[in-house]
């Protein structure tokens, strides 16, 4: 097992890692930018370094910079948390190259996930149901126009490099695919610098179904259910929750299995995520996240399991903790994201915080690095806590969940709390009756004012 | 710390039955005038702490050590909340720990801090001389020294042109962003 690892990352998954890591008897590297030098996770590390200025690219993301960080504390394995460089294969390359380990996939099961267009076709070859669509990039209109007809529209044009919502247009007639298509190509050349788009159905009403797997990198893997995060916003996911209201015992099952049996034989290693589109009690797969995803603690609720803690073990060579059999849901659980914005527009909103209180009780798990007089910084995420509450059953969530916010203080910046009292009052969230589109309408008609 | 030292001393200088009964008295006028003289001179020369150690006689020592904390710097932000401070096993940074007391080099107007995080080499290559000493003269663009990050050796240069003040460094140690590494005037 390692003695030391480094966390390349901030705020709360930055904590969450260095608290597995204590838990293991693993000492931890926080590395921070300038702009982080007050940060909870440099307080709470064992040991800090100062990586560089408070721009992303010459800090968090910048390669030489962690690796002469590992080098110079002699961290042994490097955490990359999600976003920054989770999913970036060249930096897994060079983690490697250094001698050091990534906890985390290969660098090649990222690069092959990281690729819509390789990743859909993998997923095929390995059974898993796809959106019906074209097979790779669309070169022209002419066939863009044939696809359109041949799969029925409407139809979403999706740059191949695309992700976070960009680069993404929908045609819901033939009349619509010149300029759906030609704006795809236009957004995924000025924001990824690769203007191929592919073609797929889209789908009219579906739920974001997606299933946890965890793999062992020597052939087996598990499954760990689903989550349900249909609640977004322009892409985003907003409140997630586990079991899925929608998704009975024999479709967890089969999916489950069926994305379980895919992982495994690729040697998948560690957490990984399978997101699929969901509508009339079909799957349809979009994308494989090759790392421990921001809403995890929902799963880890109702499995009673500690991912990141698997990642770890799992990164030094050790098996897995548990086998299908020993995986079973217990209650349900739902976790919100608190950002620092401002409703409605959502505008982001850094500033210092004058009073923190972090709701507690049975069932209540807060994941947040705010603290009484912390400076939000104006230079990252706008995410500052995830609230997850757990209970014997989703109604008892719910009311769970409306306790917790109802204790939780965060005074002196504006945050995204006065949406989740309003969306626990909605019969429709009650009900758990909700697709990927409900939370932009509901936004449209309820947050004008 | 040794700073029980002084009394200790008093106490048993005034035990001393077998000398003039006059010799406590002036010796402690003169212990004062001679500590106050100290911190004059302590002042007059800026200077962070002073320790004198008088041999009167045998079982007869005066040890003095005068210091004073420099002004504290303007706080630009919040005392860390004690809580997770306290819950966290003690440790810092290798780099980050040393520059703590006193004046802050990296905010001294001389100062070059470094652009990365790495280990410094303050010579070409084991038994070389070293780039730069403290005194030498240095022209904007000189290497200073070589700090190397993932396996990588940069050289870094003299932003500007002067006189090495201090080398706040050492040969094989570790860097942080924005750690001072020398102060060039």
């Amino acid at each position: 097992m390692f003695d030391k690892i480094l966390i390349a990352n901030r705020g709360e998954i930055a904590l969450r890692v260095i608290r597995a890591a204590r838990e293991m008897g693993i000492h931890s590297v926080a590395v921070h930018s300038t702009a982080d030098a007050d940060a909870m996770h440099v307080r709470m590390a064992d040991e800090t370094v100062c990586i560089g200025p408070p721009s992303s690219i010459d800090s968090y993301l910048s390669i030489p910079a962690i690796i002469a960080a590992c080098e110079v504390t002699g961290a042994q394995a490097i955490h990359p948390g999600y976003g920054f460089l989770s999913e970036n294969a060249t930096f897994v390359q060079i983690v490697e190259d250094h001698g050091l380990t990534f906890i985390g996939p290969t660098a090649e099961h990222i690069r092959v996930m990281g690729d819509k267009i390789t990743a859909k076709d993998t997923m095929r070859k390995l059974g898993v149901p796809c959106v019906p669509g074209s097979e790779g990039g669309v070169p022209n209109l002419a066939e863009a126009r044939r696809i359109g007809e041949e799969i029925g529209y409407p139809v979403i044009i999706k740059a191949t490099a695309g992700g976070g919502g960009k680069g993404m247009k929908v045609a819901a007639s033939a009349q619509e695919m010149e300029r759906a298509f030609q704006t795809a190509r236009a957004e995924g050349k000025s924001n990824f610098g690769n203007d191929e788009v592919y073609i797929e159905k889209y789908l009219t009403t579906p739920r974001h179904i997606e299933i946890q797997v965890f793999g062992d990198g020597k052939g087996r893997a598990v499954h760990l259910g689903e989550r349900d995060c249909s609640l977004q916003r322009r892409h985003q996911k907003v409140f997630e929750e586990a079991p899925g209201p929608s998704i009975s015992q024999e479709e967890r099952d089969r999916i489950g299995k069926t994305c379980a049996d895919a992982v495994a034989r690729i040697n998948y290693t560690g957490a990984g995520t399978i997101e699929f589109l969901y509508e009339n009690g079909e799957f349809y797969f979009i994308e494989m996240n090759t790392r421990l995803q921001v809403e995890h603690p929902v799963t880890e609720a109702v499995f009673g399991v500690d991912l990141v803690r698997e990642q770890i073990r799992v990164a030094a060579g050790l098996d897995m903790e548990f086998q299908q059999e020993d995986l079973k849901i217990n209650g349900h659980a739902i976790e919100v994201r608190i950002n620092a914005e401002k409703l409605p527009e959502f505008a982001p909103r850094p500033g210092r915080i004058t009073q923190f209180h972090a709701p507690g009780g049975l069932g209540v798990r807060m994941d947040s690095a705010l603290y009484d007089g912390y400076t939000i910084p104006p230079y990252y995420d706008s995410l500052i806590g995830k609230l997850i509450v757990h209970a014997p059953d989703r109604p008892a969530a719910l009311a769970r969940l409306n306790r917790a916010l109802g204790e939780l203080i965060v005074d002196g910046v504006d945050t995204t709390v006065p949406l989740f009292h309003a969306l626990l009052q909605n019969e429709d969230i009650q009900s758990g009756d909700y697709n990927i589109h409900w939370l932009e309408h509901w936004l449209e008609t309820n947050l004008r004012d | 710390m040794p700073y029980k030292q002084p009394k200790s001393h008093r106490a048993a200088r005034a035990r001393k039955p077998f000398e003039d009964p006059e010799m406590p008295k002036k010796t402690h006028d003169d212990d004062v005038a001679f500590i106050k003289a100290l911190a004059e001179l302590l002042n007059e020369h800026e200077l962070t702490e002073l320790q004198v150690k008088r041999d009167y006689g045998e079982d007869d020592s005066l040890n003095v050590r005068v210091s004073r904390r420099n002004d504290p710097a303007p706080q630009q932000f919040l005392a860390p909340a004690p809580m997770p401070q306290a819950a966290a096993p003690a440790g810092t940074a290798p780099s980050s720990a040393a520059p703590a007391q006193g004046e802050d080099p990296a905010s001294h107007p001389g100062a070059v801090t470094s652009p990365m995080v790495g280990t410094v080499y303050t010579q070409a290559e084991p038994g070389a001389p070293s780039f730069v000493s403290v005194g030498d003269d240095v022209a904007e663009g000189d290497t200073l020294l070589i700090i190397e990050a993932m396996k990588t050796m940069n050289h870094i240069p003299a932003p500007r042109g002067g006189t090495v003040k201090r080398i706040l460094v050492e040969d094989g140690g570790a860097v942080e962003y924005g750690a001072p590494l020398m102060i060039i005037e």
